[in-house]
């Protein structure tokens, strides 16, 4: 028995010790969610079917050069409007059907086909679409890391909400003092492309078709200008393909032009440098254009031939140059991003809830202890003692699983501590029961305890079952508090049952003959 | 027992006007974490009469926010954007332009013009680049005279804005810092303390995963109970947190207080503590059943109560007094969360004790199981 105590013991105090080691100092060990320490919360959406869009416009272009490589005529190529990753190519040759379909087959694997007459529709395969949609997700994360470590923060979570085919990101910002600028770093795809200008300005598509019969030629598009900068209203005629694309880039600054004006400076890859080269000199005195995000933001007249620098004009505000320099050396997102959610909380408002959780728990304490002893006299100081190694357990925990404390945490922990005491209450009740019933002290702390643990697991259990369905559904703070719920009353069963009948244990052994107890 | 029909008269009251309330009065407040929308809480450098803060809303056309107060004072105030009904199925980014729109409201005018002539703005400004504002002049003072700065403005005292540039110097930062800071900074007439955008799509997925988590939840514990009691003891249980819930969401809908995330991890936490005090008496009455074989059922059930009575007084009100000092001392971000609670453990206890047990009465005489209800 006495041996048996001691072991106890030194198990409650390697519990005491670990719980302090890796819990002090509270200060750095516990890391505070973004509710408590200020900052940013943002759940973006990757809109994945962008990726899927951009594919099949590569894919038809694909399709075209094979097609005239072949020597097969058709009249046109149309990219489904009612399902994303399928398009339809019509008015081929139907004596050349085996043909098309050999081609297809071979070029075009991960397209599922089906060719009638003088008719082929194409359909991305279904394991195609989750893979770029996959791709989509791991780069618009990779990207926006880029940016937010562009922006000299490091060490931010960014996760994928959703498991392996989650289209969400949650990206958490801690101290941000201007949220609108940050969000639009982020946001900003920042698709970068050198294109060729056949038509414009003009005020609208019409009057830019005239020379064309009122129909888009197939190798190009009609693009508007970006109102924000002073090309607003116009609209161009540009080439479909881009000669230079952001991907080539190499590195961008910012600097300005001959008239002190922003701009941004950038150097390209030697390998699209040449490119860039060949094509400034096969189109010499026509115009060409910027383009940002599919708007064109700056147009000039190719006067000389560029290898692999240059610099892009037309800003009128500084802070825009910035913000495009960090978006461009960081790498253009491969789908449009939304935001669904976004949360910021200033420091003095966290500090602020700091404050009072810390005065809630302290108060909460002391109420539960005066309690405590007031009605179960010594009996009491042993349960405030329970209850205090429950919380330094808590603070334990917390630190070693790296969970983050949030305001509905603290919350959490200050109802461990009225919850906690539950266990403590139902034994100590059991053995004043017991002791009515005319038992010794001894047998009736024993019974007690043991009748009274089926009742504390049964109705603990089920509280972690509420606890873990919300940790499950539950997002950001929740999961918080669902956290300390679990930990805490976890705790609460080893800390009132076996650290609290120790205490017993421990006192009743020192007097060989206790008659009476303080309960 | 004797006041079973007594009791259930009463909760069925509190429910049907609850329920009434919310499907023909004013319904449920759902916060932006549900509905959508946005939430600004701005706390002003001096007093800013409510209706004045109505007045230049409305002029900036977004009247139709909702205006909270936070503390008396007249100096701070949460603010909540509403869209026009017929535009729920806004993008989030409609409810960010309405953000604006308020922050941009109140504003003043000599805020901006410092702000356009360069000038930081001291109350908004973020530790980093204070610091590096300081160190152009003064790097060896940086680090401790930004840092004194930004507790200065988190103090219990000033929450969030610094009123004056006296202010600091009584804190005690350098004075040729002070004179570099008045060169650069000016001190903005609001801070913004916090702001929540939640689009039209989360809402709808946190409201069917609120909704899911409490139905899965119940479900694991009717299994849990099913198997360590009786299957009408899980019965019996569910039914008294369904009373629990039901309540509280009443009381909630009449309080016109708004339901948000915390609010519903708080009714699921009631969920879990009222469940503890059902357990606690039904496993009473299961081990009152092997050794109290002569009482019959209700006179059984009356001495479980009993017997585990004090024990459910007392932890009800140890948790009672820890609530009751988080709904006053919590600060307003808990506040609705601390309320639900406060709301739960009475509800809770006051099921657990009169209800619980009533429900298995009622299972006994509906279905007259032969084994696990006694006599």
């Amino acid at each position: 028995m006495k041996k048996n105590l001691q072991w106890k013991i030194i198990l409650v105090i390697a519990v005491i010790a670990l719980s302090v080691f890796l819990a002090y100092p509270p200060g750095t060990k516990i890391q505070y969610g973004l509710d408590l320490q200020g900052g940013m919360h943002l759940v973006l959406q990757v809109v994945t079917d962008d990726a899927i869009n951009t594919e099949t416009d590569q894919e038809i272009m694909r399709l075209q050069e094979r097609m005239k490589k072949n020597d097969i005529s058709y009249s046109s190529i149309t990219k489904s409007d009612d399902r994303i990753g399928r398009f339809t190519l019509q008015g081929f040759d139907a004596t050349k059907e085996r043909e098309v379909r050999d081609l297809l087959d071979e070029y075009f694997r991960e397209w599922d086909n089906s060719v009638t007459g003088s008719n082929a529709t194409l359909t991305m395969e279904a394991s195609a679409v989750t893979y770029f949609r996959d791709q989509a997700v791991r780069q618009s994360i990779e990207t926006i890391r880029n940016r937010v470590d562009e922006l000299g923060l490091s060490e931010i979570p960014i996760q994928r909400q959703g498991g392996p085919t989650g289209e969400r990101i949650i990206v958490e910002l801690p101290g941000v003092e201007d949220p609108d600028r940050v969000k639009n770093i982020l946001k900003t795809t920042a698709k970068l492309e050198w294109r060729l200008v056949h038509g414009g300005p003009a005020p609208d598509q019409e009057t830019l078709l005239l020379e064309y019969g009122g129909k888009v030629p197939l190798e190009m598009e009609i693009l508007p200008g970006d109102p924000r900068r002073n090309l607003g209203g116009n609209h161009y005629l540009v080439s479909r393909v881009s000669t230079v694309s952001g991907k080539d880039l190499r590195d961008a600054r910012r600097s300005s032009d001959e008239w002190n004006n922003p701009a941004v400076s950038f150097r390209l890859s030697p390998e699209a440098g040449r490119r860039f080269y060949k094509f400034t000199s096969d189109n010499l005195q026509k115009p060409l254009c910027v383009i940002l995000d599919k708007k064109i933001i700056n147009v000039a007249t190719i006067e000389d031939r560029i290898s692999d620098t240059g610099i892009i004009r037309g800003f009128s505000d500084p802070n825009i140059v910035d913000d495009l320099t960090i978006a461009l050396r960081a790498g253009a997102l491969p789908a449009t991003i939304k935001y669904l959610e976004e949360r910021t909380i200033g420091p003095s408002l966290g500090a602020d809830s700091i404050r009072k959780g810390l005065t809630s728990i302290i108060i909460a304490l002391i109420l539960i202890f005066v309690f405590m002893v007031f009605y179960y006299r010594v009996a009491g100081i042993n349960a405030v003692s329970a209850l205090i190694l429950n919380i330094l357990i808590l603070a334990g925990a917390l630190a070693y699983f790296k969970a983050h404390l949030t305001l509905p945490g603290i919350a959490g922990i200050i109802l461990t501590i009225g919850m906690a005491v539950d266990a403590n209450v139902l034994v100590f009740e059991r053995i004043r029961e017991e002791l009515n019933q005319g038992k010794s002290v001894l047998s009736a702390i024993s019974s007690g305890f043991s009748r009274a643990f089926k009742t504390i697991l049964d109705a603990n259990v089920t509280t972690i079952i509420a606890a873990i369905f919300l940790f499950q559904f539950g997002t950001g703070p929740i999961r918080g508090f669902a956290i300390t719920l679990i930990i805490g009353i976890s705790a609460s069963m080893f800390t009132a049952v076996f650290v609290s009948r120790l205490i017993f244990d421990v006192s009743l052994s020192k007097k060989k003959q206790k008659a009476t107890l303080s309960i | 027992m004797k006041f079973k029909f007594i009791a259930l008269g009463i909760s069925a009251v509190i429910i049907a006007i609850g329920l009434i309330n919310i499907s023909t009065g004013k319904g449920l407040n759902t916060g932006v974490d549900f509905a959508g929308g946005t939430l600004v809480q701005i706390r002003f450098k001096s007093v800013f009469p409510i209706e004045e803060l109505r007045q230049s809303l409305g002029e900036a056309g977004v009247g139709a926010s909702k205006i909270q107060e936070v503390e008396k004072g007249e100096r701070e105030y949460i603010i909540r954007t509403m869209l026009p009904e017929d535009a729920q199925d806004q993008e989030l980014e409609s409810h960010i332009l309405m953000g604006n729109m308020v922050v941009d409201a109140l504003k003043t005018q000599e805020d901006q013009s410092a702000t356009e002539s360069g000038l930081k703005d001291l109350n908004v400004i973020e530790r980093d680049n204070l610091r590096t504002l300081i160190a152009a002049s003064f790097p060896e003072k940086a680090d401790t005279s930004a840092d004194a700065i930004l507790n200065l403005r988190q103090s219990a005292e000033l929450k969030g804005i610094i009123e004056s540039f006296d202010q600091l110097e009584q804190a005690g930062i350098d004075a040729e810092v002070l004179d570099t800071l008045k060169d650069k900074t000016f001190l903005g007439n609001m801070t913004i303390k916090r702001r929540e955008t939640v689009g039209p799509q989360v809402g709808k997925e946190l409201r069917e995963k609120a909704t899911l988590a409490t139905v899965w939840a119940l479900i694991g514990m009717l299994i849990y109970i099913g198997i360590r009691f009786k299957f009408a003891y899980g019965v019996a249980a569910i039914f008294t947190l369904a009373h629990d819930i039901l309540v509280t969401i009443g009381i909630f809908s009449l309080t016109n207080r708004e339901i948000n995330l915390p609010v519903i991890a708080a009714i699921m936490t009631i969920v879990g503590y009222s469940l503890n005090d059902t357990i606690v008496i039904f496993d009473r009455v299961r081990d009152n059943l092997k050794t109290l074989r002569k009482l019959d059922f209700e006179g059984l059930l009356d001495a479980s109560i009993n017997q585990t009575l004090s024990r459910t007084v007392i932890t009800s009100g140890t948790t009672f007094l820890t609530v009751i000092t988080l709904f006053i001392f919590g600060g307003e971000v808990i506040n609705d969360f601390a309320f639900t609670m406060i709301i739960g453990v009475v509800t809770g206890t006051y099921s657990s004790i009169y209800m619980s047990c009533s429900l298995l009465t009622f299972w006994k005489k509906i279905f007259k199981p032969k084994k696990g209800l006694g006599k």
